[in-house]
């Protein structure tokens, strides 16, 4: 959710998490996603720019989109197979 | 407490290097949520179940020797002193053994843990009845309890010894402070000896049992030794205690080779491993107990007894905790071994 939030452009911590909760409805805490971003830059899936104030924005790098491409493909095939298996139920 | 505080005390708790990176901006963003609505101590909650992850995970941590080397010595303490918390207590909460029987109290011959031999005092002595099924586990299941106690303590000793020797090879700020403080448990032992020595020495040498009134001691001074006695047990007990705390802050500071590290690593694992057999021993123990008193109410047989049973479920409750606290720190110990000894060293 944080690199879907991400590949929007470049969101500093307080603006992913209200982003989070207008896509989907699930509420973050500093504490998860100070998590989450501590080992997504860990991996080099995100880095922080430069800021003046203490609100540093972070962007996805190239690897960061690759991978949120790469499990949004597998969401959509999980997805089409579900409405699938719903159609022929007749539901 | 403000909400701004109850967010700073939270913040303290994460570790220096994740306050020094995200500090600042958590704080702020925590201020923001707050303003925007979001319940204070939800905030903090968050923050505190972070630090908690922060600490146990170290994910994001910068990938710098000094960093990694002092988690990997945090984590190994961490492993081994939930073990020489609990462990004496365990021995404590088991108490002694004693045998009953519906004909009286039981004797056995031969070794403590067979418990062949089992007889009725009397002139002469007869034959008991035999121990339950579950009742013959239960004198292996307390000997592996002590078994696995002093292998466990010989490979404490050997870690202990190795972390002396490690801080005296070192370039360690304070070196020589920091290698008192880890001699801390041989200055307890030495202290407990000479405390021994001294109370065998004006312990009277008997009791003379005069008509009904009271023991009269024979020789010694029992003034004296009953003050040795007290004092015996508070340094034995604070003794322990202070050795825990004195290693545990010697393994933070002193700066250890990275081959020490490793050796250090392996005896937080063996410990763990040795710790949690020990719980099943405890457990096993346990369970026969109960189980035996059971079988022996609709037959003829002899039950085993042990002075602190009751303290079973309790001490099983704070054992299994510091096991998992102690596995949870060996696999840190054994995680940041990896990192050091992949992509630092």
């Amino acid at each position: 959710m944080v690199l879907t939030s991400l590949s929007g452009g470049p969101k500093h911590g307080y603006a992913v998490i209200k982003d989070i909760e207008t896509m989907s409805g699930v509420t973050f805490g500093p504490g998860t996603l100070y998590g989450v971003l501590a080992r997504l830059e860990e991996e080099g899936l995100v880095e922080s720019l430069p800021s003046e104030d203490h609100r540093r924005p972070y962007r996805l790098t190239g690897a960061g989109a690759a991978v949120l491409r790469e499990r949004l493909e597998a969401n959509v095939k999980v997805a089409d197979i579900g409405f699938r298996r719903l159609g022929a139920l007749g539901a | 407490m403000s909400s701004a505080s109850a967010v700073d005390l939270a913040i303290r708790c994460y570790p220096a290097w994740w306050r020094e990176r995200y500090g600042e901006e958590v704080r702020t963003i925590s201020g923001d949520l707050t303003a925007d609505g979001r319940s204070p101590a939800i905030v903090t909650l968050s923050l505190l179940q972070g630090a908690v992850r922060a600490r146990s995970r170290a994910q994001g941590m910068p990938k710098l020797y000094d960093l990694w080397s002092a988690r990997t010595r945090v984590s190994i303490a961490a492993a081994t002193l939930p073990w020489m918390l609990v462990a004496p207590f365990l021995l404590m909460a088991m108490g002694t053994q004693s045998l009953h029987s519906t004909k009286g109290p039981v004797y056995f011959s031969g070794s403590s843990f067979t418990m062949t031999h089992l007889q009725i005092a009397g002139a002469p002595p007869t034959p008991a009845p035999p121990l339950t099924p579950a009742g013959s586990v239960v004198p292996f299941a307390s000997l592996a309890v002590g078994v696995l106690f002093l292998v466990t303590l010989a490979v404490l000793a050997c870690g202990w010894t190795g972390l002396t020797g490690a801080i005296r090879r070192s370039a360690t700020p304070h070196r020589r402070r920091v290698w008192l403080l880890a001699w801390a448990p041989g200055f307890a032992l030495l202290a407990d000896v000479a405390l021994v020595v001294a109370l065998i020495q004006v312990r009277p040498a008997g009791y003379h049992m005069t008509g009904g009134g009271p023991m009269v001691p024979i020789g010694g001074h029992p003034f004296a030794a009953h003050v040795l006695g007290t004092v015996l047990g508070v340094v034995a007990i604070g003794g322990w205690l202070a050795s825990i705390v004195c290693v545990a802050v010697a393994a933070k500071r002193a700066d250890i080779a990275p081959s020490d590290l490793r050796f250090g690593k392996s005896v937080s694992i063996a410990t763990t491993t040795l710790f949690a057999l020990m719980l099943g021993a405890y457990t096993t123990w346990g369970i026969g107990l109960y189980v035996q008193a059971r079988q022996a109410t609709g037959g003829n047989f002899t039950t085993v007894a042990y002075s602190h049973q009751d303290l079973w479920i309790p001490m099983v409750l704070l054992v299994t905790a510091a096991v998992v606290l102690s596995g949870f720190s060996s696999r840190a110990a054994r995680r940041s071994w990896v990192v050091l000894s992949t992509d630092i060293l």
